[in-house]
């Protein structure tokens, strides 16, 4: 890892972290037990280029590279896994598509608000009848004049109760080829936009996720990305990078619960010894180094790929996979290194279990990359 | 002018080895440039971070560039090597006199690693200018410096004017977070500045082991001992006898 690691990743996570340690990681439990989602934190991480990693300067952007991407991610997931998700998310498949394929005027209008962290970004492709078939999608488009005329029903939208600017995946052809997948850009606000109740989730609660419907909704034609048809690879290309994010994520959680556990197992004191002298609790505690220093290499590699031009999807789909599998297995050892104090609120180690599991399903679930990743080992034969 | 240091994170089996890896910005300087940066950004000027050090020392000077300063020279040479504090002051004075005519110096308090708080006001010496140790507020009026500095539970006010240098109290000055783009155009592009023995004029004989009258012997990890011991008498008594020792050893004010 140390070929991987530059000084400037040294000093980005070390700047990362102060901040998560004296900014976050005090609020954390708060704002996972309120499910609120802290203004007041994420405009100092706007002003400090959170929300623009990787955009390039001229639009506000930081424009550093996926490995300072990836090492920002975890750390602010090991302070907090709900903004964890709001940056990953935001960054990789809010801002990235729109840098990616939108025009000059586009990124002018959109990038640059969401690089500042002005605007946050949100991606709508789920719905109530479509989650890993992404064709499956009802949402649809209809041109009429200037404008599509949007009908949409998105469930599970990360950031969506504070979204202000959202990619929308539908059929711009609805009656024809159901590979007539498009995105077009709604903002918040638009005659017709409607967001839904926030979601009572297990886990990320400090994330407002939430439905966002679009009833008859006017968006200018402008407000297309890329080309008609174009949906299915603009998605594909975001998820690409998202994944990574999502097994930093992961990753930083796995991190924060490592270091939970070492911690109670250094204290807690059983049959006159610190817990951290017994063999069953050591061998857990080896398994959850090991799980995290490989989570780590995976998930970094994986970006330095993309920094280097190089194909990343498969090894960024494997280190999804084995990040967030990894990160549910680690969190709940560290449950049970607390034991019966790991399952109370008084400690974070129970908040890292419920985080860690969604890891496994969104932006793809385990199955799904599994699919894919069994795709790339066999090849199409 | 700042001076700052990259400091020895770890020095595992008691080797001391300086590298990228293992050196990072003394914590101690990030107050002063915190300082240093505000005094900029309240009165114009310019910034110029100053370190001493083998090649690792670069990661200090380019946190200071992320930071916001202007300018930033590493002074290196293996002549260097084995230098003591009064040999490091003897380069940094002769690095500034280069760099004369300024304002202002400061210097951290202190290191994280060898800790002598002596390289300040030696290097002040070396200038022939003004020394004020632990300031914890600076003000700049017209041509004067109004510095505050607490000591011994007395706020001391001083006006004293340039050029002149400073040790910064750690506390006083909060460092700011990094912006990620101040941290990405920090690396972009080699701008450190590069200044050897000859650069400053020093002969070998003056710097380096040969100009260091300090040697250190050997250094060795102090294992603490704690001891316990229970006071005698009656409630009153003992509470006596706790507030007598507590009150010797200087743990509460008398």
């Amino acid at each position: 890892m140390d070929g991987i690691l530059s000084e400037k990743h040294r000093i980005v996570r070390r700047s990362v972290r102060s901040f998560c340690d004296r900014e976050i990681r005090p609020i954390a439990g708060e704002i996972d037990r309120e499910a609120r989602f802290p203004w007041e934190v994420v405009e100092k991480m706007g002003k400090l280029g959170y929300f623009g990693i990787q955009a390039p300067r001229e639009l506000g952007g930081a424009d550093l590279d996926s490995v300072s991407y990836a090492i920002i991610v975890e750390e602010i997931s090991r302070a907090s896994g709900s903004l964890g998700l709001c940056v990953t998310v935001h960054n990789s498949v809010a801002l990235y598509p729109i840098l990616a394929f939108g025009s000059e005027a586009q990124q002018e209008k959109w990038a640059k608000p969401l690089a500042g962290g002005e605007k946050i970004g949100a991606f709508c492709l789920t719905e109530p009848n479509a989650g890993s078939d992404a064709s499956g999608i009802e949402a649809t488009a209809v041109s009429d004049g200037d404008a599509y005329v949007v009908n949409a029903n998105k469930v599970f939208v990360t950031n969506g109760g504070v979204a202000d600017i959202c990619l929308l995946f539908l059929k711009t052809n609805p009656s024809g080829d159901r590979r007539e997948i498009s995105v077009v850009v709604a903002e918040r606000g638009t005659p017709g936009f409607v967001v839904g109740d926030l979601e009572d989730l297990c886990g990320m609660r400090a994330n407002p996720v939430s439905s966002i419907r679009l009833y008859d909704c006017r968006l200018p034609l402008d407000n297309l990305l890329g080309r008609e048809g174009m949906g299915l690879k603009i998605g594909l290309a975001a998820l690409d990078t998202g994944r990574m994010g999502i097994a930093a994520q992961a990753l930083g959680i796995a991190q924060a619960a490592l270091e939970e556990g070492i911690l109670y197992a250094r204290q807690r004191r059983q049959f006159r010894v610190p817990i951290s002298k017994h063999q069953a609790i050591r061998m857990m505690i080896a398994d959850m180094g090991t799980l995290v220093e490989a989570s780590r290499l995976m998930t970094y590699r994986a970006a330095a790929l993309k920094d280097s031009g190089k194909r990343f999807s498969q090894e960024s789909a494997m280190a999804k996979l084995f990040a967030s599998e990894a990160c549910c297995k680690v969190t709940d050892m560290a449950v049970q290194i607390h034991g019966g104090y790991g399952y109370s609120k008084s400690y974070p180690v129970e908040r890292y279990y419920r985080d860690a599991r969604v890891t496994r399903i969104y932006e793809g679930s385990s199955e799904v990359h599994r699919m894919v990743i069994a795709r790339g080992v066999l090849g199409k034969k | 002018m700042v001076c700052i240091k990259s400091v020895i994170l770890a020095a595992p089996e008691e080797q001391v080895v300086r590298t990228e890896d293992t050196s990072e910005l003394n914590p101690f300087d990030r107050p002063v440039l915190e300082a240093a940066l505000r005094l900029k950004e309240l009165h114009g000027g310019r910034v110029t971070a100053i370190s001493m050090g083998p090649e690792a020392s670069l990661s200090a000077l380019s946190e200071a560039r992320a930071m916001g300063v202007d300018r930033e020279i590493l002074i290196s040479d293996p002549a260097f090597a084995g230098s003591d504090t009064l040999a490091t002051s003897t380069v940094l004075g002769a690095g500034l006199q280069k760099l004369v005519p300024f304002d202002l110096v400061l210097f951290g308090v202190r290191t994280a690693d060898s800790d002598t708080g002596q390289v300040g006001p030696q290097t002040s010496v070396q200038l022939g200018i003004p020394f004020i140790s632990m300031v914890s507020g600076i003000e700049w009026q017209k041509d004067v410096f109004r510095v505050e500095r607490v000591a011994d539970h007395f706020l001391e006010e001083y006006e004293v004017t340039s050029p002149v240098a400073f040790t910064i109290h750690p506390g006083a000055f909060e460092p700011r977070d990094l912006g990620l783009s101040g941290i990405g155009r920090a690396f972009e592009s080699e701008r450190v500045e590069r200044w050897n023995l000859s650069d400053l004029g020093l002969v070998p004989e003056r710097v380096g082991d040969a100009g260091s009258p300090t040697r250190v012997i050997s250094m060795m990890r102090v294992k603490e001992t704690k001891k316990c011991e229970f006071l005698k008498g009656d409630a009153r008594e003992q509470a006596d006898e706790l507030m007598k020792r507590l009150s010797e050893s200087g743990a509460i004010g008398a």
